[in-house]
């Protein structure tokens, strides 16, 4: 298998689905189509069809007939297939979690459809790029979910744009359309009105958040400000530090927040100053890699030398890429101070029984986005905590799809996932689901970086107690 | 160039007093028409960007209760980060019952004068935020304020800049209709100046005993009041001059 990214099929061998004549480049998230671009992309549709079968994973850039409606068809699927309908970051300064997302789930799904697929049905995604913003997730959402006809939301990323999904799920609800692990762990898709449309696997921000907190205070950090995204996925994250704080009797100590979008070039001083007027004894981050670098960065630069923790949609190797890429002699020079919350365990434990699967996998398949959806460069890290988060969703998700009984339709994916009871994924926890109970795993990990990469945090008093110093942090 | 004759600076200037009485004229037209379009389409735009900031508020109050309730701030903020998408609102802020800042839209930080501002208030209120320009903001109550306060502010420079655009548009149409009214006008005065000068100079030709001017049939051939006078005078002129004739001693004794 090649992982050339010059490649047109995915190097896992995930079959291209030829149905839909319109391959072209997709519009810029967030432009709207236009009649003149839906008249180029159908044009250009009819001069690829020729050629279809050899493109990678699909994308399309049609835009929605008016007055478009369920085919009625509930979710039925191609007799050698099973598609799922993925809408995620691959352009825009998040498009590595898309990125590296896809490419974990495609290390698992590779092998699955190489050995046969799930009762002779190949998993088949179906791409567009959202560049993790909400009115593209959106539209492409409905494509497809009305024109594609997908069995199965997946591999969705952010808060901002799953929050915006989830009233589309309720409104067709009588199809019965499920969102299933969307890298995110905000609130909206796991409680009421929308909880019933999501299945999660993954700990949310509030465990996340509140696992910083408690460590924080235990040892003596009690003065805790936020750093957030000016958004759904910022305001679930503040939500969160600050319903844990209150159970600590405390308050948030201060706050600023970016704009979604921000790059790392990005100057961060006016957010710094605001919080160091606030003299907190640490901060937690909710928000994207480039602007979480950038705060890091402009934070040591301008003397917070307090502990900057971040959440696992942070993109925790994205963030250190950037981070010691700004440095100039010592590589370590921004990253002394940094403490990342994770939802799976380090891919570097090799004695947890999924790493070295995924790790083989991962080595075996290399998966690409598909070069039609590569608009900026990207350079893909072999291993990720975000790509064996994919890998781990696509584990969960094939075992659900082999639990249907006969022909896949969605009317059985309840039934399907709910009887999913202590399955072991090979983490070392077990993921159960019930009508109550939509999240898989529970369990936050809490990485520091050492010697370049990220580690299991199992100190917090040694790293980060009151009588550490910026050497001991260092 | 030749001197202007004395009957063509008359004219020219009874010309010219015309021509300043119509700039006056229309330059009042366009002032007070300008003054009047102005007031009206700043009030009624303001008004209006006022009305909908409210209407926004309130549509944000009502639609949060529930998930104000059930405590879920990201949807809140879902929510609001939509409405903030509409041009000229610039900011949106919830707060609690108790005042507490719940979400907003501020970056990189809430600005002082809104953490010390009345977080209750719904009254249309101006604000000059450092860094990012004069508001006005409304405020909404939700679920009669036991549940908090949506307060929505409102980009006053570009509504300012809007105005403008809209006067300015207005106006610019104004000054046209002055100019080719001023022109039309002028046009319609020279019509009636050139008559004029072709009788003064008729008349002159005929106190001068100008046998071209006494031949001049052009304009006593015409018929209008104009003609009518180059008529009336031919004949006082022959009278006279018919009146000496017969009569050549009288006066001379």
């Amino acid at each position: 298998m090649s992982g050339s990214r010059k490649g047109t099929q995915p190097p896992n061998g995930p079959p291209v689905p030829n149905r839909d004549p319109a391959r072209a480049i997709p519009p810029p998230p967030g432009r709207l189509l236009t009649r003149r671009s839906a008249i180029r992309a159908g044009l250009a549709g009819l001069l690829g069809a020729p050629f279809a079968t050899s493109l990678g994973a699909s994308t399309a850039t049609r835009p929605l007939a008016p007055g478009l409606r369920w085919s009625g068809r509930q979710g039925a699927q191609p007799d050698d297939e099973i598609v799922l309908g993925v809408s995620a970051a691959f352009s825009g300064p998040s498009r590595g979690l898309g990125t590296e997302l896809y490419r974990g789930a495609m290390s698992c799904f590779g092998q699955v459809n190489e050995q046969g697929g799930v009762n002779g049905r190949r998993i088949v995604p179906r791409l567009y790029d959202d560049g993790y913003q909400p009115d593209p997730c959106v539209e492409n959402t409905l494509k497809l979910m009305l024109e594609d006809e997908v069995f199965l939301l997946f591999g969705y990323v952010g808060t901002p744009t799953v929050t915006r999904v989830l009233p589309l799920l309720k409104k067709f609800q009588d199809q019965q359309m499920y969102i299933f692990f969307p890298f995110t762990g905000a609130q909206p898709q796991r409680e009421p009105p929308y909880g019933e449309f999501a299945f999660n696997l993954r700990a949310s921000y509030g465990q996340e958040t509140a696992g910083l907190v408690d460590n924080f205070i235990r040892i003596g950090r009690r003065r805790i400000a936020v750093f957030y995204q000016a958004d759904a996925y910022g305001r679930s994250g503040w939500a969160g530090v600050r319903a844990a704080l209150a159970r600590h009797g405390e308050t948030i100590a201060g706050e600023a927040t970016y704009r979604r979008g921000t790059q790392f070039t990005s100057i961060m001083r006016p957010q710094v100053e605001i919080l160091q007027e606030a003299s907190p004894d640490a901060v937690i981050c909710v928000g994207a890699y480039a602007a979480c670098a950038a705060f890091a960065r402009d934070a040591v630069d301008l003397g917070l030398h307090v502990p900057i923790a971040n959440l696992s949609f942070v993109g925790s190797e994205n963030l250190l890429s950037l981070l010691v890429g700004a440095s100039r002699d010592d590589p370590a020079y921004y990253t002394p101070w940094l403490v990342n919350s994770q939802v799976v365990p380090s891919y570097e434990d090799t004695s947890i029984p999924a790493i070295p699967e995924y790790r083989d996998l991962m080595d075996r398949y290399d998966p690409q986005v598909p070069e039609e959806l590569v608009v900026e460069p990207y350079d893909p890290f072999p291993y990720s905590f975000t790509s064996l988060e994919g890998y781990l969703d696509a584990k969960l998700l094939t075992e659900i799809l082999r639990r249907i009984d006969g022909t896949p339709e969605r009317s059985k994916l309840n039934d399907a996932v709910f009887s999913v009871r202590d399955y072991d994924l090979g983490i070392g926890e077990l993921v159960s689901f019930a009508p109550d109970r939509r999240q898989g795993l529970q369990s936050v990990y809490y990485t520091v970086v050492e010697d370049g990469r990220f580690v299991t945090l199992t100190d917090w008093e040694a790293k980060f107690g009151p009588t550490a110093t910026d050497d001991e942090a260092s | 160039m030749s001197q202007p004759t004395r009957h063509e600076i008359r004219i020219k200037r009874l010309f010219r007093k015309t021509r300043f009485g119509i700039f006056v004229l229309f330059g009042a037209i366009v002032f007070a028409t300008s003054t009047l379009s102005i007031r009206t389409v700043s009030s009624q735009l303001e008004e209006e960007y006022e009305s909908n900031s409210a209407n926004i508020a309130k549509n944000i109050a009502d639609s949060s209760v529930d998930i104000l309730l059930n405590r879920n701030l990201a949807t809140l903020q879902s929510l609001i980060d939509q409405f903030v998408e509409i041009q000229s609102i610039r900011y949106i802020y919830i707060t609690s019952d108790t005042g507490e800042i719940l979400t907003h839209t501020f970056v990189p930080g809430v600005p002082e004068v809104i953490r010390e501002s009345d977080p209750h208030a719904t009254e249309p209120v101006e604000r000059s935020l450092p860094g990012m320009g004069d508001f006005v903001e409304i405020g909404s109550p939700i679920l009669a304020g036991q549940a908090g306060t949506v307060h929505v502010g409102m980009d006053l420079d570009l509504v300012r800049l809007k105005i403008q655009r809209a006067t300015g548009q207005q106006i610019a149409l104004i000054c046209i209709i002055l100019i080719v009214g001023v022109l039309g006008s002028i046009w319609f005065v020279k019509l009636a100046v050139t008559p004029l000068e072709e009788l003064l100079s008729y008349v002159v030709g005929l106190a001068r005993r100008d046998a071209d001017a006494l031949n001049d049939a052009k304009v006593l051939a015409r018929d209008d009041e104009i003609g009518e006078m180059a008529r009336l005078m031919l004949h006082a002129v022959r009278g006279e001059a018919s009146g000496a004739a017969s009569n050549p001693g009288s006066g001379t004794d």
